[in-house]
Parts: structure tokens; C-alpha cells; sequence
């Protein structure tokens, strides 16, 4: 895992203290507020609707146990005993005093991390697939090069004040586990004509009020040229974005407006002069970083595991658990294990103090020390023995996090809505649980399958509703908390946004109609569908029937 | 009537300007004010940009939030309805 250098963390302390400086002069009320704003906000600092809330960056959703650790000490000491784990791979404090963040800052910084880059109109936490480094089909691990993209974007002063945010994702595999179609940027590693990395460069993807999936702008960028043609790409984008209109100020809109064509000859023309210059990766320090991504000790194993088969016989648990939540590892021997933050009638991401100790110790004993936050709201180990997968699901299952459902219909994303944020509409999470309650029956859950069900309270699309296979956007109607149903959106290598269905339903409403979504899916379905599959081939057109139908009699 | 509220600079807790102008924590706590009174009070907390931070207006029945806001005003006065933070109350 990378370990930050002299340079990181000079400039992880020059921050605390300048940070820790406008925040005195805010409270000795020297900084007004409307001047105060522009300055949390780079430290990942916003004003909710109860409290301050402190995004915490994981970069690419990697951690170690000791920086799980220091997260368990914030949420205790200075929150309310929890955190929560968000789709851009971070987490979120929802109840931090102002005075008390540069102290939390000092604190995280001790563990190598920092809130920097988490808000504000830059470059924001890079995410990757969750299994980097563990998945069997990868050309190579990505991890490498989120490190150096989070270098070169840090603090850079060309990018502190684009348009708008800007978002980055970088796969490693053709299946798509970190959604960088709906991304700013998706970057896919493929093996150029010279036998060395390259990539396939996705552009103008994203969510909110008007959602876009990326096109493919290049199919093979040199690996040592990609922070020069993204250079290209963000200098396009800083040139032409809209900044008249917060809502039309996002990349996916300019390339929208001017077509893929044209937006691919302005980053070719910047990208004709900038690889000249000293963008391009020297190999060393490429090598260098790439070294710090090294797998772990791996011992030499079998691909069965007697300890294993022997507990998938004994304990149906957890059999169901290792079926749904356990995934193959590219080392025989090993698996990664899936920790979800979705038991039935939590709140989606969330995780307690005693429960982020439990998961550092599993880490730290059975892990390489490596903990990973996926996109979907859940943690994940990546490398663990299957001998040792027993001991690790009764030690989660003591902490309550054994939940057996990864990809199945309670695996929910959900944003926090209104119960916190102060841009929602309505509320997420009460439909999220009254969902999960519905759906609880793990045996109903098996036999429906993968399905993704997305939540948002509002068209920020935190919740990412748009890519959910079936997405739920909460709405304010004359102040009354209503839900907006779509179908067939998909986050993945076959990238599509979800089609809406119908008019708007009550929170009483959403969760039958979802189930009877679901339940016209069983009905429908021919052998080995997926839901997404099922909805690919027949149209939202019977799921819309079987969510209005019961209504509209 | 009407209310004003605010996020505590501090800590960023939801307040309302109480009796003599003073912050209080519990809506119900809150001073009520008439049409031509509030936008003057609305001024004098937004004076007091040490204690209240974006102060602004809520319509009020009673001390109910009785606006199109009436839900975030009444999850903002009494905390989120679900979640973790129940049990740290």
C-alpha cells in the first residue's frame, strides 16, 4: 500500500494549520461566512441540516487497519459513535463541532489521511474497482495509477477552480465494478499495440439532474502519456465549461453541447503540445509506485480448503453467506469477502465505532492488513485464506456484520436524504429500510438474484438512481415526500440510465411497488436472467404494468 | 407567524433566535414573530454572524412548521427520524 512521503505530508500539515487558522478567524468572526465557505469546503467541510459534516477522503477506497482504527477514535470522540461510507468511497462525520475539525484533521493526518479534495469544484477522490489487486480478471492492478492520478491532481493549481466537481474512475477488467461510464472521466487499463498498459478514455459521464453516460473519447492513451491527455481533457474543460449555470457547468454538458467530434479535436490539440512537455511518466517513478501496490506475502495454496468446505456443510449461515458475499481471488486459496453495511433496517453505509474496530482486526489478522470501501456503501477484504473464512464470518457475525446480501435486493445504496442533507428533498433512508424490511427473507432474496436497487432524496443523484437497475428518486410535491420509480439503468460495462416508469408513489407506496417489480421479474424470467437481463430483453414495459396496475383499479 | 433558525457557528446546531434575541435550541423555545416584525428580527440575527450562521425565515402555525419546508423544518427541529444518532441522543 502506498505510504506517504515527505512531500505528502508537508502538505497534508500546511493545510491542517492554515485550515486550523481560517477557522479562528471565522469564529473570532473575522471571516464571514459567505467568506468561510469557499475555504471549509476545500477541507471537505460542509453545513448540513443538524451540523457540520466532515468528508473524510479514502483515497480509491483503500485503508489500513490503523487508519480504520483512527476512524473508530473520530466517530467516538468527537461524533456520535458511527460514520458513514458514501458512493465516492469516502466517509462522512455527521456531527463534528467546527472548533474541534483541525484537531480531527491532526488526527486523521497521523494515519495518512485528510479531508482535501472531498468538496469543491476540483479534481475529487479518485475511485477504482474494489477487488484492485484481488480479481482474477485484471490486465493489471489499477491501484498504481489512482495513486499517481491523486498526485497530479492534489492541490494542483490549473484544476482548484474548474466549472464544476469533476470525478474519475479507473478500471482494470472489461467488467465495469467502479461505474466510470457515469463518470467525468472513466478510464478502462487496456494493453496497447506495444505491449504495455494504455487506456481506453471515457468522457462526459455523470449523474445528477442531467444524467449522461460517458462516450469513448480515445481506445488506447500510452500509459506514460495519460496524465498528459487528461491534462488535455481537464484544459478543454476549463476553457470552454459553462460557468454561467451551476446546473450546465459539469463536462458532460459541454460535451454534450459541442459533440464528442469536436470535444476530442480540442483535448488532440492541447494534447499535441502538452505530451511534449514534462507530462510525460518517467519510468522510474512510475516503477517506484507500482512497488508500494506490490501483492502482499501470498503463500502457496490449494484451491480447495478443507476448513472451508467442512464449515459451508456444517453451517447453512455461513454457506449463504460465502454464495452471496464471498468472491474468487486470482491466488488459489484465497477469496475476497464482502462486509455489508445493508442489514435489514440499517441505514445504507453506516458502520458503528466497535463495528470499523472489528473490521481493522479482521484486517489485521487475517487481511494483509488491507481493508477496501466499495462504491455500493460495503466493505470489503480483499485477501483472505478460504481456511480462514470461517473464523472471519463468526467474528462479523458477532459484530453484526454478516448481512448475506451483496447484490441482492437489499444491498441498497442509498444517500443520506433528507433525515441529514440540506439539498434533498425527501427523506431516503426510511424507504431504504421499509424496503429491506419487505425484502428480508434471504431465501426470496436468493431466488430473485443480483438486482441493484438505488436510492436518492433528491436529483443530485447522490443515491445514483439513474444507474440503479431499479432506481428510487425521492421528490418534494407541495411539501409531501414522494417517489419517482425507474427501470433498466445499469452502472456497468453496459452502461444505460434507468427509464422512469410512472407518476411519483407515496413512501407507503415504494416498497410494495417495488417488490411487485421484482415479483413480475420472477414471473417473467427465463432460465439463468438476471433482472437486468430480463428488463434488457422484455422493457420496463411489464414492470410498469406491475407497479401501476394494483394502483390505477 | 413565523420563526428564524440558523446552524450555530460553533458546532453548527440547528438554533432559533428566543426571547431578546438570544439563541435558544428547542424550536419550542423559539420567539413567534408577525409579517412586519420578522424581517427586522430576521436582521438583527443575521447581524450576529458569530452566533448564527445563514439565518432565515420558517412559517410557523402555533410552533409548527406549517410552510412547503414544513418536513425539513420539522426533521431539522426534532433530528433525523432513523439512523444511529437516535441512540445517541
Amino acid at each position: 500500500m502506498y505510504r506517504y512521503d515527505e512531500f505528502d505530508s508537508a502538505l497534508v500539515q500546511d493545510r491542517i494549520a492554515e485550515f486550523r487558522d481560517q477557522v479562528a478567524r471565522r469564529v473570532s468572526g473575522a471571516l464571514t461566512e459567505d467568506q468561510f465557505k469557499p475555504l471549509r469546503l476545500m477541507n471537505g467541510v460542509y453545513l448540513q441540516l443538524h451540523a457540520y459534516m466532515l468528508r473524510v477522503a479514502v483515497p480509491y477506497g483503500v485503508m489500513r487497519s490503523a487508519q480504520m482504527r483512527k476512524l473508530a477514535h473520530i466517530a467516538r470522540t468527537y461524533d456520535k459513535g458511527y460514520g458513514h461510507f458514501t458512493t465516492r468511497t469516502n466517509i462522512q462525520f455527521n456531527w463534528p463541532a467546527l472548533t474541534d475539525i483541525p484537531t480531527i484533521l491532526e488526527d486523521l493526518a497521523m494515519v495518512e489521511m485528510h479531508a482535501i479534495q472531498t468538496s469543491g469544484n476540483c479534481i475529487r477522490n479518485v475511485t477504482t474497482d474494489v477487488f484492485a489487486g484481488a480479481a482474477d480478471d485484471e490486465i493489471e492492478d489499477p491501484r498504481p495509477w489512482c495513486e499517481i492520478l491523486r498526485q497530479w491532481s492534489t492541490i494542483h493549481p490549473e484544476f482548484s477552480f474548474l466549472p464544476r466537481k469533476f470525478k474519475i474512475a479507473v478500471i482494470a477488467s472489461e467488467t465495469d465494478r467502479a461505474a466510470i461510464r457515469t463518470h467525468d472521466v472513466g478510464l478502462q487499463i487496456v494493453q496497447g499495440a506495444d505491449g504495455q498498459t494504455a487506456f481506453r478514455v471515457f468522457v462526459g459521464g455523470g449523474q445528477g439532474r442531467l444524467p449522461h453516460i460517458a462516450k469513448e473519447i480515445a481506445s488506447a492513451v500510452p500509459g506514460r502519456e495519460i496524465l498528459a491527455y487528461l491534462t488535455a481533457i481537464l484544459r478543454a474543460y476549463n476553457l470552454l465549461g459553462r460557468r454561467d449555470n451551476i446546473h450546465k457547468a459539469r463536462i458532460k454538458i459541454l460535451v454534450e453541447a459541442i459533440g464528442i467530434e469536436a470535444f476530442r479535436e480540442e483535448v488532440e490539440r492541447h494534447h499535441a503540445e502538452l505530451r511534449l512537455e514534462d507530462l510525460i511518466l518517467p519510468t522510474d517513478e512510475l516503477e517506484r509506485i507500482r512497488a508500494s501496490f506490490a501483492p502482499p506475502p501470498f503463500e502457496t495454496l490449494t484451491r480447495h480448503s478443507g476448513a472451508f468446505d467442512r464449515a459451508v456443510l456444517a453451517e447453512p449461515e455461513f454457506a449463504r453467506w460465502t454464495r452471496n458475499n464471498v468472491r474468487r481471488h486470482k491466488v488459489a486459496g484465497y477469496a475476497s469477502a464482502i462486509i455489508s453495511l445493508k442489514p435489514v433496517d440499517g441505514v445504507p453505509g453506516d458502520i458503528t465505532a466497535a463495528q470499523m474496530e472489528a473490521v481493522a482486526n479482521l484486517a489485521e489478522r487475517f487481511g494483509f492488513d488491507e481493508v477496501r470501501a466499495a462504491y455500493e456503501q460495503n466493505l470489503v477484504l480483499p485477501h483472505v485464506r478460504l481456511d480462514e473464512l470461517p473464523t472471519i464470518w463468526r467474528a462479523l457475525d458477532a459484530a453484526g456484520l454478516a448481512t448475506a446480501n451483496a447484490d441482492l435486493a437489499t444491498d441498497i445504496i442509498a444517500c443520506p436524504g433528507l433525515d441529514y442533507c440540506s439539498l434533498a428533498n425527501a427523506r431516503s433512508i426510511p424507504v431504504a429500510q421499509a424496503l429491506s424490511r419487505r425484502l428480508a427473507d434471504l431465501d426470496h432474496q436468493e431466488r430473485i438474484g443480483p438486482v441493484r436497487i438505488n436510492m436518492s432524496g433528491c436529483i443530485n443523484a447522490c443515491g445514483h438512481h439513474h444507474v440503479g437497475h431499479i432506481g428510487i428518486l425521492g421528490v418534494d410535491r407541495k411539501g409531501e415526500e414522494f417517489y419517482q420509480i425507474t427501470v433498466g439503468g445499469s452502472p456497468d460495462e453496459k452502461a444505460a440510465l434507468g427509464e422512469i416508469v410512472g407518476r411519483s408513489l407515496s413512501a407507503d407506496e415504494t416498497p410494495l411497488a417495488i417488490e411487485r417489480a421484482l415479483n413480475r421479474y420472477l414471473d417473467i424470467r427465463t432460465d439463468g436472467e438476471r433482472f437486468i437481463d430480463t428488463v434488457r430483453r422484455v422493457g420496463a414495459s411489464p414492470f410498469r404494468e406491475a407497479i401501476y396496475a394494483p394502483l390505477d383499479a | 407567524m413565523k420563526l428564524i433558525t440558523a446552524n450555530r457557528l460553533s458546532d453548527g446546531r440547528v438554533i432559533y433566535v428566543g426571547a431578546d434575541d438570544g439563541a435558544v435550541d428547542a424550536m419550542l423555545q423559539a420567539a413567534s414573530f408577525d409579517e412586519d416584525q420578522a424581517d427586522a428580527a430576521l436582521g438583527r440575527a443575521a447581524a450576529r454572524p458569530d452566533v448564527f450562521v445563514n439565518p432565515y425565515l420558517v412559517e410557523v402555525r402555533g410552533q409548527t412548521p406549517s410552510g412547503r419546508d414544513r418536513l425539513k423544518e420539522t426533521i431539522r427541529a426534532t433530528g433525523p427520524t432513523v439512523g444511529h444518532s437516535l441512540d445517541a441522543r
